[in-house]
């Protein structure tokens, strides 16, 4: 069923390519791009189809057992914003066109220093032949990378003031995973960047397993009173799991990194192993003790200039000192 | 040059690789077979020249583009360049008998006399230069941007890379890695050929046109239209025929390859990108980069025999 529907995806793609993309990109003079531009509108149209059944199989649950009531319809608004400019291509978009030039130059430098990146076959040569569980291999090598960059957003003064956009929201939904700075994103792509370095990029062949792991995501944050109970809990980050990362009383500032908990993005494994994890079967309110009003309540581009302003306080305060505090370089009000 | 292997050859080749992944594949003689790299799932489509069907579908290794038998017929070569490697396939056992690590080959050849191997980074902009015989690196050359497509001159000295990022054609001098030339050829030029005269065509992308090149000077000598997105060659086994893929118009340009006079033009919707054609020269076979599928066209009536489905975005192809 994955092969025909990644064959209808396909088929869609190639059409719009060829009827709408293409002639614009031969009038411009830009057919260098094509192979580019052509890989872009995949990530278009799985992302499209990424929303469609995350509302789908999502919403329902939001409506049979939700966490709280939405009272806050503009802040949800937002969201979805974010949602689709992240998983409609645009976000992703810009940051190809800054951060490709920089990747290229650092990768081509190192080839030339006799660097070749390696990929998890080829340390492992068993894997060979095995394109399904070398695929499941990198999820867990790159969830491990998610976990400790997760931990350094929080970790970092001036990577928490962007980072905390994204827990700021205290109506938590289905659509809150995209609710990030573009300048987050960035780093995160870097981080992404510089781990493809380490071991390669992830096998292709299976995109919806990429799609799959983004809906967990989705999930996690999902307005939903649904816990996936002991076993289940322990094998895959879920809607109570995350909420506890969220709540109110471990995003304080300044940041108690004691009480951070929850840090893992797919696998609650490596909350278990490094002693961030907390079960309590709590769903407790999310959000930014210290933020609030117009911070939060605000529409996309309003949001993104409030992260460039948290981020400015922050690095005046560990450059200068001369801030009371990161307290009150986050409070608005 | 290239000799065809016993029929069952690729059958085998296929259900070692198949079993390696644990898929069943028919085991039917074929009296040709195709191979045709997705380059966007990382895998190997194998088709039947004569049901006109994929037989079976293996993962190879990262980013599949371009495929060629190495000089001694012993090995087909694979280049995956995200994977950064070579895979040489056995073509006596049809076993994977080598993965090579190198960096990002992209589009790969072998000069006419074996001495040299070449690998285009597209992603990196780079040209290396191999010696054929141990693939050991002996040039390695800054290329801005985007090199493409490669061909050699008859006398092996000099190979030519297109440069699609800088809408330039460079030629290289093999023994010293150095540049001889480096011009202005068209916008986004893609595939490049070497005629039987010595002189070079490159296939202008961004335009509606090939152009012919003196290969000393790098002077162009005249430009043939043939179609919007004039992207790859391919020439007949009697050498009388050149065909060229026309990615935005969706055709193919059939060209006299002694006069480079236009004979007519095949439809070929879905992005065509390369091309083999069968040894009695009837069929060509092109694959639809952007429809995911694989066009056989009659060539002598222009009329589409068949469209196979295939993996995603399929580029480079070989015919047993």
């Amino acid at each position: 069923m994955s092969d025909a529907l990644m064959r209808l995806v396909g088929q869609v793609q190639g059409i719009v390519f060829q009827a709408t993309v293409q002639p614009v990109l031969y009038w411009l003079g830009l057919m260098d791009w094509a192979e580019d531009v052509f890989e872009g509108l995949e990530v278009v149209l799985l992302g499209a189809l990424a929303i469609a059944v995350t509302y789908i199989l999502f919403r329902p649950l939001e409506l049979w057992r939700p966490v709280e009531r939405r009272t806050d319809r503009r802040a949800v608004w937002t969201d979805i914003v974010y949602t689709l400019v992240h998983k409609l291509g645009i976000v992703p978009a810009i940051i190809f066109l800054l951060l490709t030039p920089i990747g290229t130059a650092i990768d081509s430098y190192l080839r030339f220093k006799g660097y070749i990146p390696p990929t998890i076959e080829q340390v492992v040569p068993a894997l060979r032949g095995w394109p399904l569980v070398t695929l499941l291999v990198y999820i867990v090598v790159l969830d491990f990378g998610e976990y400790w960059r997760h931990r350094l957003q929080h970790r970092l003064p001036w990577w928490w003031a962007l980072h905390s956009l994204h827990h700021d929201q205290r109506q938590m939904t289905l659509w809150s995973d995209d609710r990030n700075h573009v300048l987050d994103d960035m780093l995160v792509a870097t981080w992404d960047a510089a781990v493809a370095l380490l071991i390669g990029i992830t096998p292709g062949e299976f995109p919806f397993v990429i799609i799959g792991l983004r809906m967990i995501e989705s999930l996690s944050h999902t307005n939903v009173r649904v816990d996936f109970g002991r076993i289940g809990g322990a094998l895959l980050v879920g809607p109570q799991y995350h909420r506890l990362h969220h709540a109110i009383e471990h995003a304080q500032a300044p940041f108690d990194r004691t009480m951070g908990c929850n840090f893992a993005i797919i696998l609650p494994l490596w909350d278990h192993l490094f002693r961030t994890a907390r079960r309590t079967g709590q769903f407790l309110p999310t959000g930014v003790a210290a933020l609030s009003g117009r911070a939060i309540r605000c529409g996309y581009l309003a949001h993104q200039v409030e992260g460039f302003r948290r981020l400015g306080h922050a690095l005046a305060h560990l450059f200068s000192r001369c801030h009371p505090g990161f307290v009150a370089a986050f409070r608005t009000e | 040059m290239w000799s065809l292997p016993p029929p069952s050859l690729l059958h085998r080749l296929a259900a070692v690789a198949a079993l390696a992944v644990g898929i069943t594949v028919a085991a039917a003689a074929s009296a040709k077979t195709v191979i045709v790299l997705n380059s966007d799932d990382d895998s190997l489509s194998v088709l039947d020249g004569d049901t006109y069907q994929e037989t079976s579908r293996v993962y190879i290794g990262r980013s599949p583009n371009h495929l060629m038998m190495t000089p001694d017929t012993k090995f087909l070569l694979i280049a995956d360049s995200e994977g950064n490697e070579l895979v040489f396939i056995d073509r006596a056992t049809g076993k994977i008998a080598r993965r090579l690590g190198i960096s990002d080959p992209y589009q790969i050849g072998f000069s006419p006399d074996a001495k040299w191997f070449v690998a285009n980074s597209l992603r990196l902009n780079r040209v290396d230069i191999y010696d054929a015989a141990t693939y050991k690196l002996v040039h390695r050359l800054p290329a801005e941007t985007m090199p493409s497509h490669i061909a050699f001159s008859a006398d092996s000295k000099t190979v030519f890379v297109s440069l699609q990022g800088t809408d330039r054609l460079i030629a290289i001098d093999l023994a010293s890695g150095k540049v001889r030339w480096n011009v202005l050829v068209g916008p986004q030029p893609a595939g490049v050929w070497t005629r039987k005269t010595g002189t070079v065509l490159a296939a202008i992308m961004g335009s509606d046109h090939i152009a012919e090149v003196d290969p000393k000077s790098g002077a162009i000598l005249r430009t043939i239209r043939t179609g919007r997105g004039a992207h790859n060659f391919q020439v007949s086994p009697d050498g009388k025929t050149l065909y060229v893929t026309n990615r935005v118009a969706g055709t193919i340009s059939t060209l006299d390859a002694d006069t480079l006079k236009v004979t007519g033009t095949l439809k070929a919707p879905g992005g065509p990108d390369d091309m083999v054609v069968t040894p009695d020269g009837q069929e060509l076979w092109v694959t639809g980069r952007w429809r995911a599928w694989v066009d056989v066209i009659e060539t002598a009536s222009g009329a589409l025999k068949a469209t196979i489905p295939v993996g995603r975005s399929p580029h480079g192809i070989f015919m047993y």
